[in-house]
């Protein structure tokens, strides 16, 4: 008798095949800037001036004493938290909501519907709604005018602001969201779900008890894709608030740019917060993704 | 055939001048399709649509491209100052206004203008006032296209209904604001609450002083001043009678306000008259009275241009190209040119009051404004490198008071001024 033949050896030699070149082209693609970032960030090196020195741990030191850093770390997380809970949920909802609602040709064109705010890029979305909440002239604000009240300042006022921008960062993806849950509904074997239906199940119960289960791996990577996605929403805070009003939609991402670029020119500190984003999201995406795969379970 | 004396002369003159014209352009022709492209960095005023229309002639002539590339102001001013600092040379010729003219001087990131610039190009023939808002310690840096002061605009179909006079001062002009306060039709009073030193500061800036505010004492910042306060005081309060959002409006905001009919008095840059008498786009049109802003305000003097970047143009050609870029956009020819397109905002030049075009689309209420405006219009602003930096951190806490996250405008100011003594202890280290 023959000892059964060993593809592990074959398999790591492919996987390293096709997994090299792009983890190459990964890393000499990152590396620079993180390294520059890091170099630059023990300096104090301003666009004022040509040269600049070695300072240690200065930059890292003024942090702990610069409020509009703070502030702007709150701003983050808030962001997060926001964005990606607000997605999901819209997601979720409005998923299911077409999967028992609408079908044949109709949701075919829903779907299309749905996947369009996602094509819209960033700057013009901000642009966008930034007239759409203009307190004269918006469409937003045409049924608050009607009623004979006075127009809501949604991005000027400190206390709306953000979730204001949230509101379209929502309309982005959790709409493109909603079509992949409904694509993942309908990958799901009928049995169980027609099985629940027998059982007097209602509908809601149906998706939270036995489907949104069943997804439970899928949907968590869609959190982790949404909330990286949602670390890179400088564009659109940019072109809606720039941060404002005052600090009040400034993330950590954007104060670094009004830092290192847009205002005061301080490269180096700008690249100390870059390196504690940097550092901050790693720490945090490391211990969710350990959580995630034990949820996954 | 008896040519004469005067004749004779005559041709003397006539083949020097072929001979020196066809020298120059030997020269010149050196670089024709050497320079495949030239980049321009630029803002949208309605200048640099008109140039993008014309640019062909341009190109036709070097066998260049050119590529005019537009952003908001605070968009710009981030992106050529990273260019410019960095060395990136990505851009041939940079949009500099008053704020930065200091900044690119000092950092030798724009190259002296009049070295490049043809004698024709006629420098003698801009306005004074451009010129020096260009000219950093003796050396001009930029080809002013736009510029000028402040003026007062006001409806002045609401001012009759109401049987009021134009505001000669502060107290006047809170109380006329109050008395034409209208909402949600017409709102009193528009003015610009967005962060940035070409922003809310820009326009607080005559108000903090022209109450007698100054920026700085030696090295010490003295706008967290009792006077500072009072200014912020007065201008957050004027914002009461503005539409909702002005917390956060640009300029573009206050103008479309004014402009739109929802706003009834403004005091603005005096290059947004003519925007308020352009029928096309104006619902008030023909409505607008122009006065110098009320005392004891200052009006805020300002230019914008086109500078030659030093490492943009790392080559003779370039520099050559470049430079012709700059004196083809800013000379008599194109403000002439601007003129009968009905561009009436933009212009730097002497010539350009002088020609009858001008003076005839030109409402003569708005000369005379700028006539009595001029006296009192002045740079502003503190004319220093570090002022990007100083001023946009105090339009961000103007910008906190105005939309009321900080309530304390003493501490707002206090707070602008501590980061500005780090700036100034910064640069001094460096």
């Amino acid at each position: 008798m023959h000892p059964p033949p060993n593809t592990a050896a074959p398999r790591s030699r492919f996987a390293m095949l096709a997994l090299g070149p792009p983890l190459a082209l990964l890393v000499l693609m990152s590396l620079p800037p993180t390294i520059g970032a890091l170099l630059l960030a023990f300096r104090n090196l301003t666009l004022m001036s040509p040269t600049s020195r070695w300072v240690g741990f200065a930059n890292f030191a003024r942090m702990l004493t610069d409020h509009r850093l703070h502030n702007a770390l709150q701003i983050s997380l808030l962001w997060e938290v926001v964005t990606v809970a607000g997605s999901m949920v819209v997601a979720v909802l409005l998923g299911v909501l077409i999967f028992e609602r609408v079908g044949g040709r109709a949701r075919d064109l829903v779907c299309l519907a749905l996947i369009l705010p996602i094509l819209l890029p960033r700057v013009s979305a901000g642009l966008i709604w930034r007239f759409m909440y203009s307190p004269l002239m918006g469409v937003v604000n045409y049924p608050v005018q009607l009623l004979g009240l006075p127009p809501v300042e949604y991005l000027s006022r400190p206390s709306t602001a953000l979730y204001a921008v949230a509101v379209v960062d929502v309309w982005q993806w959790g709409l493109f969201f909603a079509v992949i849950v409904l694509k993942l509904l309908e990958t799901l074997p009928a049995s169980p779900l027609e099985a629940a239906r027998l059982d007097h199940a209602s509908t809601w119960g149906v998706h939270w008890f036995i489907s949104l289960p069943m997804l439970r791996a899928p949907l968590i990577t869609m959190i982790f894709i949404k909330a990286v996605e949602s670390l890179r929403s400088f564009d659109l805070i940019y072109t809606m608030t720039n941060g404002g009003p005052g600090i009040a939609t400034e993330t950590l991402d954007l104060y670094a740019y009004q830092t290192g670029i847009g205002m005061s020119g301080r490269i180096s500190y700008a690249a100390a917060m870059s390196v504690l984003l940097l550092i901050l999201s790693t720490l945090a995406f490391s211990f969710l993704w350990k959580r995630s795969q034990r949820w996954s379970d | 055939m008896k040519l004469g004396k005067f004749g004779l002369r005559l041709s003397t003159a006539a083949l020097a001048l072929a001979t020196y014209a066809t020298g120059a352009q030997a020269a010149d022709n050196q670089c024709v399709g050497k320079v495949p492209v030239i980049r321009v960095i630029a803002q949208p005023i309605p200048t640099i649509p008109f140039l993008d229309s014309l640019k062909g002639e341009f190109e036709k002539k070097w066998s260049t491209k050119v590529d005019i590339q537009q952003f908001g102001e605070n968009e710009r001013r981030a992106k050529s100052r990273l260019d410019a600092s960095q060395g990136s040379g990505a851009y041939q010729v940079y949009y500099i206004d008053e704020a930065n003219v200091a900044e690119y001087a000092t950092g030798k990131w724009a190259l002296p203008l009049l070295d490049l610039m043809p004698k024709a190009w006629d420098w003698d023939d801009f306005l004074e006032g451009r010129r020096a808002v260009a000219t950093y310690q003796g050396v001009a840096y930029f080809a002013p296209f736009e510029g000028g002061g402040d003026v007062m605009m006001y409806r002045k179909d609401l001012l009759a209904a109401k049987g009021l006079q134009p505001p000669k001062n502060l107290d006047e002009l809170k109380n006329v604001v109050a008395a034409l306060n209208n909402p949600p039709g017409v709102y009193g009073w528009s003015a610009r609450g967005r962060r940035g030193s070409g922003m809310n500061v820009w326009r607080w800036t005559p108000f903090f002083r022209g109450m007698g505010g100054q920026w700085f004492d030696g090295d010490k910042p003295t706008f967290n001043s009792d006077i500072a306060v009072k200014a912020t005081q007065y201008y957050q309060s004027m914002l009461k009678f503005a539409p909702p959002g002005s917390a956060t409006n640009t300029w573009s905001e206050v103008i479309e306000g004014f402009r739109g009919g929802q706003v009834a008095l403004i005091v603005e840059s005096d290059v947004f008259g003519p925007w308020a008498e352009d029928k096309t786009k104006s619902r008030v049109a023909g409505k607008v009275g122009y006065a110098p802003p009320p005392e004891p305000l200052p009006s805020a003097g300002f230019a914008h241009g086109f500078a030659i970047s030093t490492k943009g143009n790392p080559t003779d050609c370039s520099k050559t190209v470049s430079a012709d870029f700059v004196a083809w956009s800013t000379s008599k020819e194109m403000e002439g040119r601007k003129v009968k397109a009905g561009i009436l905002s933009d212009f730097a030049r002497k010539s350009t009051l002088e020609n009858p075009d001008f003076t005839a689309q030109i409402n003569p209420e708005y000369i005379t404004a700028l006539r009595d405006t001029a006296p009192k219009t002045e740079l502003l602003i503190w004319k220093s490198p570090l002022w990007p930096e100083v001023g946009d951190n105090l339009g961000l806490q103007l910008e906190e008071v105005f939309a009321g996250s900080q309530p304390d405008i003493k501490q707002a100011l206090d707070d602008a001024a501590e980061q500005a003594s780090e700036a100034v202890k910064r640069a001094a280290g460096q």
